[in-house]
């Protein structure tokens, strides 16, 4: 999720500094990461980031009519629903990644034994919350089944476009970019997932551009930093 | 392709098949695409598989979510999608998913959680419909699984109070409803002439809102608002379901139906009075029955006319 505002300050060219910080949930006012400090002004999560940045006068989505911005929402909707609750699914609901991947990312900060408390109430809450969704019951067939219907629709409505909506990024282009992103350069046990989005060839296309259009034209080593950092901090979530 | 299939959902009432969102987007689809369903409702959950509803029964499969059972049909060959492009196709999957996440919970809300509405309407209605001891615990049961999915997915800070959650979902609701009206235009359906997966589930999360006659009706209000979007739920339910929608919209059909109500009973008082009184003149044979009855007649008034056609 860091990366998708990070590609979304980037495409409003508007210049923006990463930090990294354990306590980072707390002093989001929402509790969710990651979040923005302006002046006075902390802002988090993406809807409260997009209207922030749109009363300062920066807006991508100013240049589409009605129907497109239906369809824009209407995919952030898609995106939200499915890659990111997949990727929820699969930090810690999914056994094998749980215990070797996300427990010990998650508890690293904290001594024992607060890591493992802390993991294991996430993990609990989170499940409760796929069980609300009616996730519980899906196995990660099927879920990997799901994204891969995501992907497809997503590259069905890229097409060869460079963009979601022809010529301009918008915050379509961003979120997806983000996600896709963390799901093609996270290591984690299985590779299915990644697997999954490089299927789509216009998908992977669409990630490199973007990152050399937004990301390269930074130094390479902080560039490199940051993602790295970004995506270990998308597993903190 | 020719096993028979069925499907067990929610019934239903004040002019729908079903109060059921994804009871009727099933069986709307069934109709787009010419799937032969026989449709039973439920009067006895025990007896539903797996307590899940709905659920398509073939053969001895059963299966439960609208999106596998949708799946399944279109294996079978009944697919209402096929005119449409890949693009198209994507569009559906990314407003179904709009749909989920924005107006689910408000209609969840407003069904299962907004206390009058579900006091004086839901949990009656649903509670006749299930056997006892079963309707005092299922409809408590899906109101706190529907307010569990309201808090856990919505609920998180800053919203701490419900009220804040309540005002978000509403808001969220409102501004998909106005999404899909503008994605709709002026077309009959959202991909051209004829209806698709996309009508099927906006039908089947809209018509409930729209019809249902509920005490709280905040966001009823604001689909009216919407022409478009009641025009495609009256034209599903007219051709596809061969119900008959009144042009009235729900609040003159009510007002209609409880005029009715109130004529039928007082014509069915008169007309009570009347025997008595024919029992009394024919214990007292010298006043011609005539006479009494226009003396009747003058006393009713307005309920004369009907009376007029009424009695011999």
């Amino acid at each position: 999720a860091s990366l998708c505002f990070q590609a979304f300050l980037q495409m409003c060219n508007l210049p923006v500094r990463v930090v990294c910080r354990a306590n980072a949930e707390y002093m989001s006012p929402s509790g969710k990461l990651p979040f923005i400090h302006v002046g006075n002004q902390v802002v988090s999560e993406l809807g409260p980031i997009v209207q922030f940045v749109k009363a300062k006068g920066h807006s991508l989505s100013d240049g589409l009519d009605e129907v497109q911005k239906a369809e824009m929402k209407a995919y952030m909707e898609l995106v939200n629903n499915m890659l990111l609750t997949a990727e929820l699914y699969l930090q810690w609901c999914d056994d094998a990644t749980v215990e070797e991947i996300t427990h010990p990312r998650y508890g690293s900060p904290y001594p024992w034994p607060l890591n493992r408390i802390l993991s294991y109430q996430k993990q609990w809450e989170v499940r409760r919350k796929m069980k609300a969704i009616g996730w519980a019951g899906k196995t990660l067939d099927q879920v990997l089944e799901d994204v891969d219907q995501c992907c497809q629709a997503l590259s069905q409505r890229l097409g060869t476009q460079p963009y979601f909506f022809n010529k301009q990024p918008t915050e379509l282009d961003a979120l997806v970019f983000g996600h896709l992103f963390t799901i093609l350069t996270t290591q984690l046990t299985t590779d299915e997932l990644s697997e999954k989005v490089k299927n789509y060839s216009n998908l992977t296309a669409f990630c490199r551009r973007i990152e050399q259009q937004y990301f390269e034209g930074h130094d390479k080593d902080s560039s490199a930093t940051v993602t790295a950092r970004s995506a270990k901090r998308s597993l903190l979530r | 392709m020719a096993a028979p299939m069925e499907l067990s959902c929610w019934g239903g009432d004040w002019g729908l098949p079903s109060l059921h969102p994804e009871s009727l987007t099933v069986m709307a689809y069934a109709k787009f695409s010419g799937a032969p369903l026989t449709v039973n409702t439920i009067n006895n959950p025990w007896r539903a598989p797996k307590a899940d509803v709905p659920a398509l029964i073939s053969e001895d499969i059963i299966i439960s979510q609208p999106a596998k059972i949708l799946s399944f049909l279109r294996k079978q060959k009944y697919n209402a999608d096929y005119q449409l492009s890949a693009k198209q196709g994507a569009d559906t999957l990314a407003y179904i998913a709009l749909l989920e996440e924005k107006l689910l919970p408000a209609l969840l809300h407003t069904f299962w959680i907004e206390a009058e509405n579900y006091c004086n309407v839901t949990k009656p209605w649903f509670a006749s419909r299930i056997a006892f001891p079963l309707s005092l615990y299922l409809p408590g049961k899906m109101s706190r699984e529907a307010l569990n999915r309201i808090t856990l997915t919505k609920g998180g800070p800053p919203l701490y109070s419900l009220t804040e959650v309540e005002a978000q979902i509403y808001r969220d609701a409102k501004e998909c409803l106005n999404l899909l009206s503008k994605r709709l235009g002026t077309s009959q359906f959202f991909f051209g002439d004829t209806p698709t997966t996309l009508d099927a589930f906006v039908f089947g999360f809209l018509a409930p809102i729209y019809k249902v006659c509920f005490p709280r009706v905040q966001l009823q209000d604001h689909l009216k608002q919407l022409p478009n979007l009641c025009r495609l739920c009256d034209d599903i339910l007219t051709c596809y379901f061969r119900l008959t929608v009144s042009g009235h919209s729900p609040a003159g059909q009510d007002t209609a139906d409880a005029n009715l109500q109130k004529l039928t009973q007082l014509v069915n008082k008169e007309s009570n009075l009347i025997e008595k009184m024919d029992d009394n003149l024919r214990k007292s044979p010298q006043h011609p029955p005539r006479k009494l009855t226009t003396l009747k007649l003058a006393a009713g008034g307005e309920e004369s006319s009907p009376l007029n056609r009424l009695s011999p």
